[in-house]
């Protein structure tokens, strides 16, 4: 394709949240006393929804791929615009999207809308980013970016006391590792003297500090474990899911995470692949090794954590830190595959497809939060009678979820098997299906309740929300229609994936 | 060649100038209308005796944070100043200049928003307001 | 060239173990940050340092950006701080565990 735009505009997606992000707060400024929600919230939408757009074309056209001359590097080699950079680009821009179209409803009676949207796609501009940071210096920024309005949106409800209490223990944590991220940055810097991926990696290759490069490897690994809510950098997720406004919590459990990952299937693969021997070359610091254990103890401790839970929205923050460890199997099975692409790209579908069913089942939360019925199973029960196309909606994703074929869930599920099949490491494997099954018992409890139980405390739904019904709605059309058009996008994700290594 | 310190001599005469001018000029202009309060030691607008585990006013808060967030900023655009003549020359006006703007641009918007929302208004101390009453 | 550079990583090693041990032991939320910026701070001394030992500016101008980091992370922070103590009347980190830790 002869396209004759300048490169800068390869970063379109992110410039236009951030475009997005001033100008809600120009809106704000010109008239601070009165915040008309359907305009900021449309304003928002138009923009990530404009993001969403630009990126899928900018990925159907090819750009940064290698029909068209491979990866775009801008502000010598910072940043990267390649396949994997727009596939997470989408995925946090139809997150950013479904959020903002539900929070029209949900935040409607709160004050500094303005502010919440315009942090919303601050944080959006910040995750779009890491997928295409190419330095630790960009990465570290952009993962600030992301992190930095995540807090302040956690806690946005500030006279709720759990909001608060979420948002202090989502921001210590999230300072701490943020600090541990800072230094190992530092560390592999001493040991490299480069902070750009590629001359990270041709610097470790001889490095006398091996013990100094180690020490930094794992700190960086640990600073990605909160990001994306694993092993052990995992405790924040259930308080600041529980707490936070429900968009929010969809916000943070779908881009937020798929972001992290991102940004450390990038550092790892091209930082350090020489370091575990990926290349080919002598295992010095084995961080494969450590991320198979981080992503079965994941698995583990996310999934019997969900089954023990007496709160829906909790146990769907449990089942977040569950889905992480699936997801880190995208990294953990990349020593022996020979087709690396391929298992990274099954881990990058299931962030999509996992984008798409868990923004909408927070989104359901955020409607029974709306309706003020309750939080535990026992309050959800019989609710299909009253909203029968809500209670079809939420079905479709915890099945999803779990992995049934109902929703683009199963062929993910199905991917991510199949490349700890291929790479032979069985132990994550037998987690994986393990903890599957696990996960519908839990998942299942919720159908029941919904569909079988009778009521056990009368309510009446008198208002139907029109903003999250309709994204609850159109996340569960797309859950859906990805179990057909899995194939479809498979390849984009596995071809991005390899365009890596 | 003359001696340079010269001129510093001379920027130094001009910094006691400047200062004792604008003192001597206004002792000049102003009226003199003495009055208790004016006696008083100036503490930014709160009360200057008691204990000092006082809460103070939220506004020093907000100023404070207003100072932290934009003058740590002045620390990304300092190495910008001192390149500034060799990025012009290496590169042209615009691309020297342009994204420093673009970096202003986005923090101008923000002191507009938190102007616009009174995080810069003044408002009195509650306890300030109480002993003026007492007095 | 006087100092080895194994002494500025001893120094930076010791002043992120110090923060940690802020970290972990102060129930004080203000402290907790204080803490956190020692840990910020032992990461600066890597990375001048180790811009010193190279001879290239990359880790002296990302310790800028840590710097603009710390600073907004700090903005939020008490922030935070601040409703915390509007609505637990305290700002001790223990005290905020109406859900399970």
């Amino acid at each position: 394709m002869a396209t004759t735009l300048p490169t800068w505009t390869a970063l379109g997606p992110a410039l236009l949240l951030g475009i997005t992000a001033l100008v809600l707060l120009i809106v704000d400024s010109i008239d601070p006393d009165t915040s008309n929600s359907t305009l900021l919230a449309g304003l928002s939408t138009v923009g990530s929804l404009a993001a969403f757009l630009f990126a899928g074309w900018l990925l159907v056209s090819g750009t940064g791929q290698p029909q068209t001359g491979g990866a775009i590097t801008l502000f010598d080699d910072q940043l990267v615009v390649d396949g994997m950079s727009l596939f997470f680009a989408l995925i946090v821009t139809s997150v950013a999207t479904l959020v903002t179209v539900a929070s029209h409803d949900y935040i409607a009676d709160q004050p500094y809308q303005a502010e919440y949207y315009s942090l919303v796609m601050m944080a959006a501009t910040g995750m779009t980013l890491m997928g295409s940071a190419n330095s630790l210096a960009t990465g570290f920024v952009s993962l600030e970016l992301a992190s930095l309005p995540s807090y302040a949106l956690v806690t946005f409800l500030k006279k709720n006391r759990g909001s608060v209490e979420a948002g202090l223990k989502y921001f210590l944590i999230g300072a701490l590792s943020s600090a541990v991220l800072a230094y190992g940055i530092s560390l592999v810097y001493a040991a490299s003297g480069h902070l750009q991926f590629d001359a990270v990696a041709s610097a470790v290759a001889n490095t006398e500090f091996v013990g100094v490069l180690g020490i930094g490897v794992l700190f960086v690994l640990g600073g990605f474990a909160f990001k994306t809510a694993s092993v052990p950098f995992h405790f924040w997720a259930p308080e600041a899911y529980e707490g936070a406004p429900a968009p929010i919590s969809a916000f943070l459990s779908s881009a937020s995470k798929a972001a992290g990952f991102v940004l450390a299937f990038r550092v790892f693969t091209t930082a350090f692949p020489e370091l575990a021997g990926l290349a080919g070359g002598p295992v010095t610091v084995d961080w494969v090794l450590a991320v198979e254990v981080l992503a079965v103890l994941t698995m583990f401790v996310g999934n019997f954590a969900a089954a023990t839970q007496e709160k829906v929205k909790r146990m769907l923050a449990y089942s977040s830190v569950g889905h992480a460890g699936y997801v880190l199997i995208g990294l953990a099975a990349l020593g022996g595959a020979p087709d690396k692409g391929f298992v990274l790209g099954a881990s990058m579908m299931h962030l999509f497809i996992y984008g798409f069913m868990n923004t909408g089942a927070f989104l359901f939360i955020g409607l029974t939060e709306y309706w003020d019925i309750g939080r535990t199973f026992q309050d959800f029960n019989g609710l299909a009678k009253q909203a029968p196309l809500a209670s079809v909606a939420m079905t479709v994703f915890l099945f999803s979820l779990a992995g049934l074929p109902i929703g683009g869930g199963f062929f993910s599920k199905f991917y991510l098997l199949a490349a700890t099949a291929q790479s032979g490491t069985w132990i994550l494997g037998a987690a994986l299906i393990i903890n599957s099954a696990l996960s519908l018992f839990y998942y299942t409890r919720v159908v029941k309740a919904m569909w079988i139980e009778e009521p056990v405390n009368d309510f009446e739904i008198d208002s139907y929300p029109a903003g999250i019904y309709t994204a609850v709605i159109v996340a569960a059309v797309i859950t859906f229609l990805l179990l057909p058009a899995f194939g479809l996008l498979s390849p984009s994700a596995v071809t991005g994936a390899a365009a890596l290594f | 060649m003359s001696n340079p310190w010269i001129a510093i001599g001379a920027l130094a005469v001009v910094a006691v100038l400047i200062p004792a001018g604008m003192i001597a000029v206004s002792s000049l202009l102003r009226p003199t209308v003495p009055e208790q309060g004016k006696r008083a030691v100036y503490e930014s607008g709160e009360v200057p005796t008691g204990n000092t585990r006082i809460r103070f006013n939220i506004q020093y808060y907000m100023v404070a944070l207003l100072f932290v967030v934009f003058d740590i900023e002045t620390v990304l655009i300092f190495p910008w100043t001192v390149i500034y003549r060799d990025a012009v020359a290496n590169a042209g006006l615009a691309k020297a200049l342009g994204p420093m703007l673009v970096f202003i641009g986005v923090l101008v918007v923000g002191l507009g928003w938190a102007w616009r929302n009174g995080a810069v208004k003044w408002v009195r101390s509650p306890r300030a307001e109480r002993q003026r009453v007492e007095q | 060239m006087a100092i080895q550079v194994q002494y500025y990583l001893l120094l930076s090693a010791a002043m992120f173990c110090i923060g940690l041990f802020g970290i972990l032991t102060r129930r004080n939320a203000l402290l907790f940050l204080m803490s956190v910026e020692l840990m910020l701070n032992a990461a600066n001394v890597n990375l001048v340092a180790f811009s010193f030992q190279y001879g290239n500016i990359t880790g002296q101008v990302f310790s800028l950006f840590t710097m603009a980091l710390a600073a907004a992370e700090v903005a939020v922070g008490i922030g935070i701080i601040l409703v915390l103590y509007r609505n637990f009347k305290d700002v001790d980190v223990t005290k905020a565990a109406t859900m399970r830790w």
